[in-house]
């Protein structure tokens, strides 16, 4: 696993406390395993993710933690976040991890399918559930769903609202940012592989 | 140097080679320049104190030097011997443990430069008497009377032991009985006959003893509302609020409560119950009789008709009575946690979850249900029964508590316990994060434990309700299992916290409240009864959360320290701030700057307490008017003593001179003690506050040939940060002064780390070394 | 309490709303435009990443730089004061600002890719935007104005059984910024109070998530349902009819997949769904097709209106004055807002 992080020690702790996407700091060390993230976790009742064992593999120093199906279970919806006794946050420890995952590059498979996020924003300056969940969602949700989506202009028209994208100079701008950030290139490489694989 | 018209006495002692040894006493002799100059084997002995009185007598010395051990072992002893001399005219050159002890190594016969340095710690020691004004300590004698405020267990415990030392005391209570929480706790534990007894059984003899004891007045419906301290004293406002009913005509026959309409919710019983508005508050309450709750009664009058005694009159207002005493012991206890603040655990949606202390009433024999335990909801005896620990307690959330409120594992094992051992076929699950029964109280835990009362590893979610019952959502963190406890009522642990009147009466008496709102003890190691007003102490919940045996110990304590101030009275070091009216406007600057608390404007002046006054000289600098000083002539006696240290510097010679307060002399002394080395160049001297070194002395020094100043303090000092802040100011002074700020050090002292100290002088002397070199 | 502007808005566009729920932003501009709020909308403005953020696609460098674009925008335009009207959007910003402002290395980062791109007028200085000062939720604002709402509603909607869900990313992401209570949220509800409707209050789950949960609506889709279902039970248990939350993903979870859930669970739901801005503008007399945007609803609203009555001004009148009372009483000193909302008898004496 990654030597990165050396087994048995703080280290992978000191890393998420370090990472901008975690807030609260050495309340990560505080963790006394009392559970109650778990208690009120809809991932946990639903499901084997187990935030406050996460917590645990993270301080006991077990890389394995980071190749766990499990925390892909977490709903990012900071109920732990915000009722944990000594101000940790397991929610935001999760998404250290899978960033951990992605850059070691063994998080691919779970980033595919919403990739279209990524593109829609390059070339339209604007998120938007991404076409390959459309087929699904329209069984899902019905026909009046796909005619509604088929004139969105339409409906925005009647509301007294203008289109839906930023205008294009605005578009143009935020697609260079995004180059330069490094995240044209970081949408590309998870995607490479997947040409790759196929 | 020294003023004509004094003369000037040095004894110098040999303590038996311990100085002679290193120093050579003959050349010192030779050196110094007093009208008077003796040596003698062992100068503390009973020879040495006819040597130095024989000479204070026969010379009519008007000062004395005595070159011998340290301050810290035969200060009195020397202070004696100079009589008739008033003793703040002699002065102590420390030149065993702060020198011979400390530079003994030498191939000579002697050390000559440790010898050099005696001379210069004489002529030190010269100098400062030489400035030194007669005067006399302080004794300050406080009235034989103490106000307790609060009428709980550790309030009742307080006037107690105060009433049998023949204290005479006030027993404050702003309701309308004494007895406090104890009176409605039911059941309390005993961890060594691991066995629940009544609590009320336990407290009505304190109760009886407290009414019964000739110095206790027991003001009840009563409240502080004004405190003054003045020179031992306490002068007190209280506000009586009428109870409407008599207490002396009163039967306490009840007839008044059957005609009375008005329904409020029964404090003593946790709202559980209602009773009337006029009321009393427990069968065994003092005083024993009935009370009117004028804010929920319609003065209706049907009470007053019904009264035979005719003992009920609603004509009656506060009154405001003042009171003097000498001490005051804040004993206003706690409240507890508003569960609503964790709403997820439903205390308000479902009648049957509950607080511990409702438990609490519910198994007493004397509340709502008369001691049968129940659903609230439905009268059922429960079945399964969940309680959930830490509510509000080592909780950093938005309105939780960092702090453990420490008892309330007890009192779920013991709720469990008592429930279990009537009613066995209840299942009790404690959900708990850590089980805290330290000492004795381990075993009730192995006893509950043995009872068949089952744990479960982990802080509870929430509370819902699932086909008719309620769930505990929590996780088995154990068995890393999410589970939803089945249960039919939920008892909640919820956390102890400051009361409304101990967040009253910190602000009415100005003493300092921790960070969780609690009255903060001095010290909380070693003066744990002690507040930061002199003559204040704390006692029971008010200070932190603890369970009855711990309040008990602590109020005697506390009423141990009143005894001491009223059977000795306070002597008082003199050198404490003097204002001089005729200048002062009363600005008030003083009064903001004093970290003691110690100043305060009465009858249009500034009044100083002399118990609470350091001696800091805070104030001095921050009087625009020049208006205050310090007795003792402290200024001008650090002026001398440096002037006297820095006497016939011969060129290339170092002399630096190290401040220090009694923390740090004694950490010097242990230096010597310890017999490890520091350079000869050090020399100390011994100030009652690093403060009182201004810049200006320090600047003095250092133009005056000084080569380094090095300033210690102890970093545990109210005025350590302002201190270390100024450093910075004296640096950028000396800099315009055109001398190198480097040459001033700053540092932190601590009794036990002597070493580090040594090492810190052996480091400042080797960077003065560098600094002169630069300057050449 | 925190102050909350009425002025000098940019209300901030979101994407679930433009794309999904177009009628939330229109009838927050129309109620926005009822109460006194001055606001604009940009078209320079793109959206959060907060959809790609929460899927793991976007990492933190990219949404702040993003953000931070947004904070320079607001300063073009001299609309320092964000609304926005998605849960998501409130947080991720928040977030932003609290870097931008803390971390002076990762400001200097941000600055440089400014600076390459050429991008001058983007760059951040700290403090430019607070996340306590200047970025709310569209929810904070309608609280704020509780009395001009009040003076503004047309119906009565106290014949319905109402609930509220809060979006979790508004009330439990920023918990120190939350007003009206985190484990206990109940914003939505006072709001709804100042109509003059008793909403069900607290039931089991309240504070739970919708369910979507990003990604897992979309990869582990029982999952998400089973959380969902969870809500729906409990929000059954209670026998609502109409779901008022204030975010378009919370929208999507209810609303789009309620018949999927019905199909799936086995249990007749019927639960209208309204965005908050939406409940207003209906309360407030706005056309259902041209400013609600009802026609874009899974679950058909129309039902609502058959049942709607208009207020008697002698009901208004009262409403007027006790919302008016509760307003003062959640502004004075004492008042703890995580305990459960003051109750306060809308109705009392009016009938």
């Amino acid at each position: 696993m990654d030597e990165k992080f050396e087994h048995g020690s703080l280290d992978l702790a000191h890393f998420i406390m370090n990472d901008i996407k975690f807030a609260q700091g050495e309340n990560l060390l505080k963790c006394v395993q009392c559970g109650m993230c778990t208690s009120a976790c809809p991932g946990a009742q639903h499901s084997d993710y187990n935030p406050r064992d996460m917590i645990e593999y993270i301080l006991e120093g077990d890389n394995s933690i980071i190749e766990s199906e499990d925390i892909w279970n977490c709903f990012y919806c900071y109920t732990c976040h915000s009722i944990c006794p000594v101000g940790n946050s397991p929610c935001q420890a999760n998404q250290v991890l899978k960033q951990i995952a992605i850059d070691e590059g063994i998080a691919d498979e779970h980033l595919r399918p919403f990739l279209g996020f990524g593109d829609s924003f390059l070339n339209h300056g604007m998120g938007g559930i991404p076409q390959n969940f459309f087929k699904e969602m329209r069984e899902d949700i019905g026909e009046d769903w796909w005619e509604f989506k088929n004139h969105l202009d339409d409906v925005r028209t009647q509301l007294g609202l203008g289109p839906v994208y930023p205008d294009d100079d605005s578009i143009e701008e935020i697609s260079t940012i995004l180059v330069k950030c490094g995240f044209k290139d970081r949408v590309e490489k998870i995607r490479e592989i997947k040409d790759y694989e196929k | 140097m020294v003023s004509d018209n004094l003369k000037v006495g040095v004894f110098i002692c040999k303590c038996g080679g311990n100085i002679s040894d290193v120093i050579d006493i003959e050349r010192v002799k030779e050196s110094i320049d007093a009208d008077v100059i003796e040596e003698y084997t062992n100068l503390c002995s009973i020879n040495g104190r006819k040597i130095i009185r024989d000479k204070v007598i026969g010379d009519e010395l008007d000062r004395v030097v005595i070159a011998a051990c340290s301050t810290q072992s035969h200060l009195k002893t020397f202070q004696a011997y100079v009589q008739p001399l008033n003793p703040y005219l002699m002065d102590m050159a420390n030149i065993r443990e702060q020198c011979s002890w400390v530079h003994s190594t030498t191939d000579d016969d002697f050390n000559q430069k440790a010898t050099d340095k005696v001379i210069t710690l004489i002529n030190a020691s010269i100098g400062k008497v030489s400035k030194s004004e007669p005067v006399d300590p302080i004794v300050v004698q406080t009235p034989n009377s103490a106000a307790v405020v609060g009428g709980g267990i550790s309030g009742m415990s307080a006037a107690l032991s105060l009433g049998k030392q023949g204290i005479k005391t006030y027993l404050i209570e702003e309701s309308p009985s004494i007895g406090g929480h104890m009176a409605k706790i039911g059941k309390v534990f005993s961890p060594v006959k691991i066995a629940e007894e009544c609590g009320l059984c336990l407290l009505n003899p304190v109760l009886n003893d407290v009414v019964w004891n000739e110095n206790i007045e027991v003001m009840t419906n009563s409240k502080v509302v004004k405190a003054n301290r003045r020179a031992g004293s306490f002068n007190l406002l209280v506000e009586t609020k009428p109870r409407y009913v008599d207490s002396e005509k009163c039967l306490s026959c009840g007839d008044c409560v059957d005609v009375c309409d008005k329904l409020i919710p029964n404090d003593w019983n946790d709202g559980l119950t209602n009773r009337k508005a006029i009321y009393k508050p427990f069968a065994q309450c003092y005083p024993d009789s009935y009370v009117i709750d004028i804010d929920n009664c319609d003065k209706c009058g049907d009470c007053k008709r019904e009264c035979k005694m005719d003992a009920i009159s609603f004509r009656r207002e506060n009154e405001m009575i003042p009171l003097e005493v000498g001490s005051v012991i804040l004993a206003t206890g706690h409240k507890l946690f508003d569960p609503d603040l964790r709403p997820e655990y439903g205390y308000s949606r479902f009648k049957d979850v509950i607080t511990q202390s409702e438990l609490g009433r519910i198994l007493g024999v004397n509340g709502p249900t008369k001691g049968k335990f129940q659903c609230l909801s439905n009268g059922e005896v429960p079945k399964n029964v969940v309680m959930i620990q830490c509510v509000g307690s080592r909780d950093d959330t938005p309105n939780g508590h960092k702090y453990c409120s420490k008892v309330c594992c007890m009192v779920a094992l013991k709720n469990a316990n008592i429930i279990k051992h009537k009613y066995p076929d209840t299942n009790i699950i404690i959900c708990y994060t850590d089980i805290r029964t330290p000492g004795m109280f381990e075993k009730y835990y192995k006893h509950a434990q043995a009872s068949g009362i089952r744990l479960v590893r982990g802080r509870p979610g929430e509370v819902g309700k699932k086909d008719g019952h309620l769930v505990v959502r929590v996780e088995d963190t154990v068995k890393r299992e999410f589970k939803e406890l089945d249960a039919d009522m939920v008892v909640l642990s919820t956390a102890i916290e400051p009361s409304e009147g101990t967040n009253e009466i910190a602000k009415i008496f100005d003493v300092s409240q921790s960070e969780d709102n609690f009255i903060k003890e001095a010290n909380p190691k070693i003066k744990p009864v002690t507040t930061d007003i002199q003559g204040a102490f704390v006692a029971g919940t008010a200070q932190d959360p603890k369970d009855i045996t711990d309040s008990i110990l602590q109020a005697t304590a506390s009423a141990s320290k009143v005894s001491e101030i009223v059977s000795n009275g306070i002597e008082i070091e003199p050198f404490i701030a003097d204002v001089d009216y005729e200048i002062c406007d009363l600005c008030g600057e003083c009064i903001e700057v004093c970290k003691y608390k110690s100043m305060s404007i009465e009858k249009d002046r500034i009044f100083i307490d002399p118990m609470s006054c350091s001696g800091c000289g805070n104030c001095i600098a921050k009087c625009d008017k020049n208006a205050i000083s310090i007795n003792g002539n402290i200024d001008e006696m650090i002026f001398s003593t440096i002037d006297g240290i820095l006497k016939d510097k011969k060129p290339g010679e170092k002399r630096i001179i190290a401040f220090l307060d009694d923390i740090g002399y004694t950490a010097a002394d242990n230096i010597g003690i310890n017999r490890l080395s520091y350079p000869e160049s050090i020399h100390i001297i011994k100030v009652i506050s690093v403060n009182r070194v201004m810049p200006k002395h320090i600047i003095h020094a250092l133009k005056t040939g000084a080569d380094g100043i090095f300033i210690g303090e102890y970093p545990g000092d109210l005025l350590y940060d302002e201190i270390e802040h100024n450093m910075k100011k004296i640096r950028r002074e000396i800099e315009m002064n055109n001398m190198n700020p480097e040459r001033l050090a700053f540092s932190k002292v601590y009794i036990p780390y002597f070493s580090g100290l040594a090492r810190k002088f052996i480091e400042f002397d080797s960077k003065i070394d560098e600094i002169n070199d630069l300057a050449k | 309490m925190k102050q909350i502007p009425d002025k000098n808005i940019l209300l901030f566009k979101s994407c679930l709303v433009s794309i999904e729920y177009p009628g939330v932003e229109s009838s927050t501009t129309f109620v926005f435009d009822k109460i006194g709020v001055d606001y604009f909308v940009s078209r320079e403005q793109t959206c959060c990443t907060g959809l790609g953020h929460y899927s793991d696609v976007f990492d933190q460098f990219t949404t702040t730089v993003n953000g931070a674009r947004h904070f320079a925008l607001s300063h073009k335009l001299n609309r320092p004061n964000f609304a926005m009207m998605c849960a998501t959007c409130y947080a991720i910003n928040k977030r932003v600002a609290n870097l931008l402002n803390e971390n002076d290395e990762l400001r200097d980062s941000v600055n440089d890719v400014f600076d390459d791109c050429g991008f001058e007028w983007m760059k951040y200085e700290k403090d430019d935007i607070t996340s306590r000062e200047n970025i709310f939720h569209v929810i904070d604002i309608f609280y704020s104005k509780r009395k001009e709402i009040a003076e503004n509603i047309k119906y009565d909607f106290s014949d319905f059984k109402i609930a509220t869900h809060h979006g979790c990313h508004y009330c439990k992401a920023h918990y120190h910024d939350t007003i009206e209570g985190v484990r206990n949220p109940h914003i939505i509800d006072d709001v709804v109070n100042a109509c003059g409707v008793e909403t069900v209050g607290w039931y089991d789950f309240k504070r739970a998530t919708c369910g979507n949960g990003f990604s897992q609506r979309f990869v582990h889709k029982d999952l998400s349902m089973d959380a969902t279902n969870d809500k729906f039970k409990s929000l059954k248990d209670k026998n609502t009819e109409i779901l008022i939350h204030l975010c378009p993903n919370c929208h999507i979870q209810f609303d789009r997949y309620q018949p999927y859930m019905e199909k799936h669970y086995g249990e007749k739901l019927d639960i209208i769904n309204l965005n908050i801005a939406q409940f207003l503008a209906i309360a407030m007399g706005a056309d259902p097709y041209n400013v609600v945007g009802i026609q874009t609803h899974t679950v058909p609203v129309e039902p609502l209106f058959d049942r709607l009555k208009l207020l008697s001004d002698e009901d208004k009148k009262m409403i007027i004055e006790n919302v008016s009372r509760k307003v003062d009483l959640d502004n004075s000193a004492d008042f703890n807002m995580e305990a459960d909302t003051i109750k306060v008898d809308f109705k009392k004496g009016a009938k």
